[in-house]
Parts: structure tokens; C-alpha cells; sequence
């Protein structure tokens, strides 16, 4: 053993030597078409010979499967009706009313309340959770990663094989090269900031300011092997405006600023991303919030407004559901936004599920966790739509053309409608709640039913 | 899948893909287990479907025979595949291109599947009893209520009903029941025909990224 050492420690120092001179060209041929803005294109091929990999991995596991003659898992996120969102009240509301015209204050029985417990019926006979869980033949096309797969018993020797390769490739070799690139382009995000914040306002000031974040943004965005298609770029924001865009995960803010130049809007937080926003509001005027100040929704109002009605300043970046991080801003700056009365640039971001799923869910991971399984997935992939700009009509208040605003969203974005509605995120409808359902609507009758006899 | 027969009485409307009807056969066959036909058992296994104060009727009205257009009266013991997507045509969404005709013979349709929901003996009639029965079974999810309440609600409710299909009755007179003309009458102006279906999702929403 002491006799291969010296020999050993030569080999070790080549391998050394090495692998440090292609990870540091590798970094370089990354990060220099992220400071001229050009790409090679190698992250679509990455993608594209990914989803062949995936196609064959999937009909390795369909026909191990169709040899053990088992049917396969397929989940249905959706089911497979439409159930519509509105509640027991609501609908008898809205049946009595078309029929007799009578008000639901003076209910009695009415035949026609029949109708809404046989229709909830037959939905639950078409398609309950069962479905949701179950299906035919088919299945999705399997991403390699373990996370998604629910058909472990069908893995062949060679998918396993690959699944290891796959383990390997994504934690010994994309990881770090991933974390090198994040610090790369946060340290250069910090330090370039600071650098320009010491030049004198001006024009000269603005170019390099925005050339230095829309740098550093291009590189996180590498770090995270995101590929991300722009739709309507026309229909960008601009200045004196706000941009508002739906919520799915942290990584949005990177997404859109790697393709934009906004001015942010937030709480200033200690650690790292304090640093981080420190130093960025020294080049340009982010709107940055203490803590107390942000429960004052007047002085929030104020400054956005302020901040708006300057024509030469950057069009606001706000996630009307706040970001995940403080919650509490959730609810300010959801109607607020929306009563400054500038014009508002709708954006919707759509994550493709397929290479990862991008969705932070906050009560399960922390921030650090959620960092760390985006950057050992393979890629993001997503879309982002600019849609066309939208101003609050003289008849509407806040609230519907906030409710306006998320519509046109959701249609351009598919589903995304639910997100929006707090509580009703992910979860399933308790089974306590149904009960009460049923409760609800013998008390609706009966209590006003007590109510007339006594009357 | 095997294969699959169109049923004759029955025109599929275009707006019934044969998607819809694979995925409905789908849900047939978890039902019945794999077998050919479902009896009322099979649809014990749903478990959301005990919370429905009415559950027995909606079961009961998959085996109804008049639901099942067949010309015998009474309850049928199994229903195969067709007799399904029979029931579950009456809840099918309304079609674009359809006259006024159609339109009244889909509404009289489903309404006729709501009246034999009331109408358990089979004798065309809602009777009193009959009426009360469905109150009762509606507010059975309430354990504090009594019976007596939910009873003089029916009876309330009916007294209504008869002064609108009959108007004012004299002291003497007997309201026999509801007849399904009566019944039209009270669902007037209620657009069944928009509210009562059940809508398909459509599978490929999702906007491909690439």
C-alpha cells in the first residue's frame, strides 16, 4: 500500500489537474454566452436527446410490465370530469332562483333541490379518487428520476443501469457544476452591482447596471439548466408599468429577469439574499421594504406609486401572490398592485412537468431542499407567454380587474387558475367537509323553515 | 379494450368521443371488477359516494328499467355496459347544433330521469308519501332532525306544488300526486337542459413547452 503511494499520488494529481481544466472551460463556455446574451443551442439538444432517453426508458418499463400482465399506475391529476368549483348554496341559490323567483330567504323544500345531489352523484360514480390513481395500458413517459416513478417493480437490469448513470451524471457532475455557475453568478451580481452603484447617475450608469443584472441572470438561469421559450415578445414590459405574472416556484423571478430588466419589489431579508438586495439597489432602484414597513399597506401603496408615475423608471416585477418566502406580503400586494392605476403587463410562466416538477411546496421543503432538487433534476423547461397589456376600466374596482388580470392569465397558462385561490392549493376535499355539506343543506332548510313557523 | 357495439335506440351525440366512451368503459370495468355486468354492490366501492344523502336513489335509478328504456316495468337485476351509458346519457351536455325540438325531447328526457327518481312505485304519480320520503332521505345527513320536521317540510312543500299544478283546491278535494305534466310545469324556467350534465375534461389542455 506505501509502495503504490507515490504513484498513486501522481495519478491523483493528473486526475486532479484534469478534471479542474475541463470543469473550468466548461464554466467558461458556459458563462461567456451568458455575458454577450447568445446561445449555442446545446441546451435544446440537451433536451431533445433526453426525451429519447425518456421514450425508451418508458417502453422498457410498458412491456416489463405487459409481461407480468399488471396493470400500470397512471396518475390523473385532474380525474377525468369537470367539476365545477361552486358550493351547495351557491347552486341551489342559483336553481331556485331561475325557477320559481323565489329568494333563498324564504325557502321551503323546493323539488328541484333534488338536483343537486344527483348530479354530484353521478360525477362521484363517472370518476372518484379511484380514478384518479388508476388507468389503462399506457403510462407518461418515465423522466428517470425516482421521485416520479410509482412502477419500481417493472425496472429491467438495463433501466436500472441507466437510472444509476442517471444518478450519477446529475449529482457528481451537474450538481457542481451547477452550484460553481450559482456562485459564479450570484458573486458577480453582487460585486457588479456595487462596482456600478459608485458611478454617477447617468445614462452610462443605467446601460451598465442593466447589462451587469441581465448577465448575472443569464448565468443563475444556466445554473439551473432552465430552457425557457418566450412567446410574444413584443408584448414586453415596459416602463412606467407594472409586470404581473403568476406564481409557481422562486425560480420565476430568474426566469423573467433573464429577459427583461425590472425593477423588484420585496421585503429586505437578512443572510445572503439581504446581501444580495443590498447591493442590487445600489445599481438601480429596486423597491426594497423593511420589515415593519411592509404591514403598512398605505406606505406600500405610496412608494409603488411613486416608484410607477416616474416614466423613466423600470416597469415593477410583482407576483401578486407575494413570494414564497413571506407570507404575509401575499395579501398586500394582491389588491394593492392593482389600485396604483398603472398599466399592468400580464405574464404567464408554465412549467413542462416533464423534466422536473418545478412547484415549491413550502410546508413540505424548505428553501435550501427545494435549491437542491431543482439543480439535480435534469432541466426546467418552460414557457413564458407575454400577454398583451391591460388597464383598469373607469366602471371596475381593484378586485375585478385583479380578477380580470388572473383570468387572462389562467386561459394563456392552462390550469393555473387554482393556484391563485390560497387555501385551496392541493389539497383534497376533507371527508369532514362533505359531511358538513349535507349538514348545511338540512340546516338551510330546516333553520328557515323553524324560522317561519315562529315568525 | 373489447369491443364495442354502439346501442341502437340511442343516437351518440358527435360531442361523445370515443375517448370519453373508453375512459366511461374504464370506470365500467373497475365497477364491476372486470365482469360483464354491475349489480347494486359494485357500487358500494365508491367511497364518495356515501356521503350523498340520496345515494340510494341515484343507485336505484341505474336499474330502473324505465330509465333503461326497456318496455318491461320494474328493477333490473344487472345492467351491462349499454344500460350504463344509457344512464349516463341523460347527462350528457347540450349539443350546439340542436332545434327546438330537440332541445324540448332532451329536456323532457332528463326530467323524466328526475321524476321516476321521485316517483319509486312506478304508478306515474308523486304522491305525498313519495315526496315526503325524498325530503326525508335529503336532510338524513342532519341527525338532529327530527322526523316530524322533516315530515311537515314534505307536507308544506307538496301543498305548494298542488297550488301550482292544480291551483286553488277546494276543501274536499284530493291532490292525488304529481304527474310528470305537473312536474314539467314546476321546472319551468329552470334550464335543466344547461345545468344538468356532466362535462369531460379535455385531456390534452396541458400547452406543450417546446
Amino acid at each position: 500500500m506505501f509502495l503504490l503511494l507515490p504513484f498513486d499520488s501522481l495519478v491523483v494529481n493528473l486526475l486532479g489537474i484534469s478534471i479542474t481544466v475541463l470543469f473550468t472551460l466548461l464554466l467558461v463556455f458556459i458563462i461567456v454566452p451568458a455575458i454577450f446574451g447568445v446561445s449555442f443551442g446545446i441546451r435544446k439538444v440537451y433536451m431533445k436527446t433526453l426525451l429519447k432517453i425518456f421514450q425508451w426508458a418508458t417502453l422498457r418499463i410498458e412491456r416489463g410490465a405487459k409481461e407480468k400482465k399488471h396493470p400500470l399506475y397512471k396518475p390523473y391529476v385532474n380525474g377525468i370530469i369537470a367539476k365545477d368549483p361552486t358550493s351547495l348554496e351557491e347552486e341551489i341559490k342559483e336553481i331556485r332562483r331561475s325557477g320559481s323567483g323565489k329568494a333563498l330567504d324564504t325557502p321551503e323544500f323546493e323539488l328541484s333541490d333534488i338536483f343537486y345531489f344527483c348530479r354530484k352523484g353521478i360525477e362521484t360514480i363517472m370518476d372518484d379518487e379511484v380514478t384518479k390513481r388508476f388507468s389503462a395500458e399506457e403510462l407518461e413517459s418515465w423522466n428517470l428520476l425516482s421521485r416520479t416513478n410509482y412502477n419500481f417493480q417493472y425496472i429491467s437490469l438495463r433501466l436500472t443501469v441507466l437510472w444509476g448513470l442517471g444518478v450519477l451524471i446529475r449529482y457528481c457532475f451537474l450538481l457542481p457544476l451547477r452550484i460553481a455557475l450559482a456562485f459564479t453568478g450570484i458573486s458577480l451580481l453582487v460585486t457588479g452591482t456595487t462596482v456600478v452603484g459608485y458611478l454617477p447617475n447617468g445614462r452610462c450608469k443605467e446601460f451598465l447596471s442593466k447589462h451587469v443584472h441581465l448577465m448575472c441572470y443569464r448565468i443563475c438561469v444556466r445554473a439551473l439548466t432552465a430552457i425557457i421559450t418566450y412567446h410574444d415578445r413584443e408584448n414586453r414590459p415596459r416602463n412606467g408599468g407594472i409586470c404581473v405574472a403568476n406564481h409557481t416556484s422562486p425560480i420565476d423571478v430568474i426566469i423573467l429577469a433573464s429577459d427583461g430588466y425590472y425593477a423588484m419589489v420585496g421585503q429586505i431579508h437578512g443572510g445572503l439574499m439581504g446581501v444580495i438586495q443590498r447591493a442590487m439597489v445600489k445599481a438601480c432602484p429596486h423597491v426594497w421594504f423593511e420589515r415593519s414597513e411592509v404591514k403598512d399597506r398605505h406606505l406600500v401603496a405610496q412608494r409603488l406609486t411613486e416608484h410607477v408615475q416616474d416614466k423613466s423608471k423600470l416597469p415593477i416585477l410583482i407576483f401578486p401572490e407575494g413570494t414564497c418566502i413571506n407570507n404575509t406580503s401575499v395579501m398586500m400586494f394582491k389588491k394593492g398592485s392593482f389600485e396604483i392605476g398603472a398599466t399592468v403587463y400580464p405574464v404567464a410562466i408554465k412549467y413542462d412537468p416533464q423534466f422536473g416538477d418545478a412547484f415549491w411546496n413550502s410546508s413540505k421543503y424548505g428553501m435550501v431542499t427545494y435549491l437542491l432538487r431543482m439543480m439535480t433534476s435534469w432541466a426546467i423547461v418552460c414557457s413564458v407567454w407575454y400577454l398583451p397589456p391591460m388597464t383598469r376600466q373607469p366602471e371596475e374596482d381593484a378586485v375585478q380587474f385583479a380578477n380580470r388580470v388572473k383570468s387572462a392569465i389562467a386561459r394563456q397558462g392552462g390550469l393555473v387558475d387554482l393556484l391563485w385561490d390560497g387555501g385551496l392549493k392541493r389539497e383534497k376535499v376533507k371527508d369532514t367537509f362533505k359531511e358538513e355539506q349535507q349538514k348545511l343543506y338540512s340546516k338551510m332548510i330546516v333553520g328557515n323553515h323553524e324560522d317561519r313557523s315562529r315568525s | 379494450p373489447r369491443e364495442l357495439t354502439p346501442p341502437s335506440p340511442l343516437s351518440f351525440p358527435s360531442t361523445v368521443t370515443s375517448e370519453q366512451i373508453e375512459h366511461l368503459h374504464r370506470r365500467f370495468k373497475q365497477l364491476s371488477r372486470d365482469q360483464l355486468t354491475i349489480r347494486k354492490e359494485n357500487f358500494d366501492s365508491i367511497p364518495d359516494l356515501e356521503f350523498n344523502p340520496i345515494r340510494g336513489k341515484i343507485v336505484h335509478a341505474f336499474f330502473d328499467k324505465r330509465n333503461l328504456r326497456q318496455e318491461s316495468d320494474g328493477l333490473a337485476d344487472e345492467i351491462n355496459f349499454e344500460d350504463f351509458l344509457t344512464i349516463m346519457s341523460y347527462f350528457r351536455p347540450i349539443e350546439m347544433n340542436m332545434d327546438e325540438e330537440q332541445l324540448d325531447r332532451f329536456r323532457k328526457e332528463k326530467l323524466k330521469f328526475l321524476f321516476h327518481m321521485y316517483d319509486s312505485d312506478h304508478d306515474g304519480k308523486i304522491t305525498l308519501q313519495e315526496y315526503r320520503n325524498v325530503v326525508e332521505e335529503l336532510l338524513s345527513g342532519n341527525p338532529h332532525l327530527e322526523k316530524e320536521s322533516a315530515r311537515s317540510i314534505a307536507d308544506g312543500a307538496m301543498m305548494e306544488a298542488a297550488s301550482i299544478c292544480v291551483g286553488q283546491m277546494g276543501p274536499d278535494q284530493v291532490y292525488e300526486g304529481i304527474t310528470f305534466e305537473d312536474f314539467l310545469k314546476m321546472w319551468q324556467g329552470i334550464d335543466i337542459e344547461t345545468k344538468m350534465h356532466v362535462r369531460f375534461l379535455n385531456m390534452d389542455t396541458i400547452a406543450h413547452c417546446y
